[in-house]
């Protein structure tokens, strides 16, 4: 089964909702995998990866396709689309990027 | 005098003797022995072992970050985890150990592969790939220097006072293991200003120039280095009028204790984790200590500390800000701070267990002993006056009661054994929804409370501050953590008690105004916000403040405290 979505974070598909995505996504048995919805099969790689997942560099606001296949199949997808379509807590307090900082 | 042109990256400056740090020349490896001749399932488990401790090091990493810096830096922690665990990368090294490479030679090569990928790509894609090298030469550490595997690490933790670091480029690993007490500046060939590297640095206050480029490779270990980090500059060899001017304190500190607009004065302090922090602390003009966290005493060991050690470290705290208020806050472990000697039952929910006083009550009454006699020893020094006491996750007046009457005993028995002691201020933490009901009757028993808004907004909205899957109910801002801060503030106005708050709330410059209307006397934060928050204290009107508050508190869902406040869904 699969799903196409929206990707929220405004950091894209790096950073913290990489890390994030990576370990949902082996939480699961179900072997997930993700790509660009414009790039059809070949663009689909595997979630678990940190360096296939960094490797797509997807940006906020691009579509991508999640497929997720074995038997918490449909677990998998909503907890990873679940992600993909939530905007990133910045954590309380840790407003110390480059620009704020003194 | 020689000066070289890079990026400012910490607005700082500071002069010392250059030191060159190249890890990589620890990390040559052996030669390619013929495929016969190696043993893969040795090297199998050679490279099983070294995984497990980069893993344990970069929670330990992550961890340390979190607490020093914040959650957001400490989050490339997490993404090198996921890195040395890519089962992508873990198959193929596992294969090609299986076709005859030596564990090390099978991981370089993967990795360097990986790195390849992302090289010479722009912005976030070029992280990468200093994340894949880092977790590379983690694992290459533990790898061909068995063992001794986190030497690199070590020798950064320790380098002399006054060392100007000059590297290739600084992971951030490399960053966070820096002392700031000895580390007086940072220069770096390679790298920009958004580096994670370079955030960490700047989080400690630790002067940094970046991106100088190969002119850096002319400065010799052992000379005289400034580095302005205002400027963009190094200066190997500076003059006496450019000495002058480093190692003071950065352009936004205020130094001076601040009131706001029509003069009610509220006391702006840091939270301090370990010793190291000090300096950092009290050179961006924090007015002392409000949350002294003595954990980092008690981990990465394999027995408590000693009455002396702490002894030690409470009069070091003291000495940084020797006419401020230093408030210690007695161990506080279980919940997620687990310490390998300490004997804790496992428990099924650990956050609503056996923690904080409860544990220094009963179980562990040997090591809170020790500690209070370590305090009240330092309460009697010559800095001791500004000494304060706290204790964590206090839920029942009785607790207050048995702390104070431990503490008066202690005292009692150094009159005896005419030992010099002074009790200090006693306060608790208010942390559970019990103590913000509580707050008066602990507040007659005591001379402060100090509220920790990460437990406090977990317990009031039953909502693990660590599951991301109930973040948005870990929310300060609810009504209902507000109206518990409001209880709080407001029944300890009656008493001679003072309220201070060392949650991360306290040091977002947007809550200030919120905070001072809820009556707030002191705010206590991660060191790296205290000048700006001190900005703002100043222009906050206390009365205005008082009735945006009460406006505040009376909302009923967060979007309306938001409306309020005038702040955006995703501003705190």
């Amino acid at each position: 089964m699969e799903r196409t979505v929206t990707v929220e974070p405004e950091a894209g598909l790096h950073a913290r909702p990489a890390s994030k995505l990576v370990q949902t996504a082996n939480r699961f048995d179900a072997d997930v995998s993700i790509g660009r919805a414009a790039d059809g099969d070949d663009g689909l790689v595997r979630a678990d990866s940190m360096l296939s997942v960094s490797g797509l560099n997807v940006g906020h606001g691009e579509s991508v396709r999640v497929v997720a296949e074995g038997p918490d199949a449909e677990a998998a997808l909503d907890a990873v689309c679940e992600l993909l379509t939530s905007p990133v807590e910045e954590e309380e307090g840790s407003g110390s990027g480059p620009e704020d900082a003194p | 005098m020689r000066t070289l042109a890079g990026v400012g990256s910490t607005p700082r400056s500071g002069v010392g003797t250059a030191r060159w740090y190249r890890p990589d020349a620890d990390l040559t490896l052996p030669d390619r022995p013929e495929p016969d001749a190696v043993d893969a399932e040795a090297e199998l488990e050679r490279y099983e072992a070294a995984r497990d401790a980069a893993r344990e090091a970069l929670q330990d990493a992550r961890d340390r970050t979190a607490e020093r810096v914040g959650e957001a830096e400490a989050a490339v922690f997490e993404a090198h985890q996921g890195f040395l665990d890519d089962p992508t990368i873990v198959e193929d090294v596992e294969a090609a150990i299986g076709d005859g490479a030596p564990a090390e030679h099978a991981v370089a090569d993967r990795f360097d592969e990986a790195v390849a990928q992302f090289e010479g790509m722009e912005g976030r894609m070029a992280e990468r790939a200093d994340d894949l090298r880092d977790v590379r030469d983690r694992l290459l550490r533990e790898l061909v220097d068995d063992g001794g595997g986190a030497s690199a690490a070590t020798d950064l933790a320790a380098l002399p006072h006054g060392t100007i670091l000059l590297a290739e480029r600084l992971t951030p690993s490399d960053t966070a293991a820096l002392d700031p007490a000895a580390v007086a500046g940072i220069a770096t060939v390679e790298g920009g200003r958004t580096a994670h590297a370079a955030i960490i640095a700047r989080s400690l206050a630790i002067p940094a120039v970046v991106g100088v480029g190969e002119a850096l490779e002319s400065v010799a270990d052992g000379e005289t280095v400034l580095v302005d980090g205002e400027a963009g500059e190094v200066v190997v060899d500076p003059n006496e009028s450019r000495r002058a001017g480093a190692g003071e304190a950065g352009p936004n500190a205020i130094r001076e204790r601040v009131e706001t607009a029509d003069g009610r004065p509220v006391e702006v302090a840091a939270n301090v984790g370990g010793e190291a922090e000090l300096r950092p602390a009290a050179e961006r003009g924090a007015d002392g200590v409000g949350l002294f966290r003595t954990e980092f005493l008690f981990v990465d060991r394999e027995s408590p500390p000693t009455e002396e050690e702490q002894y030690e470290a409470i009069t070091a705290a003291l000495a940084a800000f020797p006419d401020d208020r230093v408030v210690v806050r007695t161990l506080d472990i279980g919940g997620d701070k687990p310490v390998s000697y300490l004997d804790l039952s496992d428990e099924e929910n650990p956050f609503l267990g056996r923690r904080g006083i409860r544990l220094s009550l009963d179980e562990h009454a040997d090591l809170f002993e020790t500690q209070l006699r370590a305090l009240l020893r330092a309460a009697a020094t010559e800095n001791g006056d500004g000494l304060a006491v706290m204790f964590p996750l206090v839920s029942r007046v009785e607790e207050v009661e048995r702390a104070v009457a431990a503490v008066e005993s202690i005292a009692a028995d150094f009159a005896d054994e005419g030992v010099d002691y002074a009790v200090p201020e006693l306060g608790a933490m208010v942390e559970t929804p019990a103590a913000a009901f509580l707050a008066d009757a602990l507040a007659e028993r005591l001379d402060f409370l100090s509220v920790g808004t990460n437990d406090l907004a977990q317990y009031v909205m039953a909502a693990d501050r660590g599951n991301d899957a109930v973040a948005e109910y870990h929310d300060p801002l609810h009504p209902a953590v507000l109206r518990a801060l409001n209880r709080t503030t407001t029944t300890v106005e009656g008493t001679d008690a003072w309220v201070g708050m060392c949650g991360e709330m306290a040091g977002d410059p947007a809550l200030t105004e919120l905070l001072v209307g809820l009556g707030f006397d002191e705010l206590s934060m991660s060191a790296v916000t205290v000048p700006a928050v001190k900005s703002r204290v100043r222009e906050v009107d206390a009365e205005d403040a008082r009735s945006l508050a009460s406006d505040a508190v009376a909302c009923e869902t967060r979007s309306e405290v938001l409306d309020v406040l005038g702040l955006d869904e995703n501003e705190p």
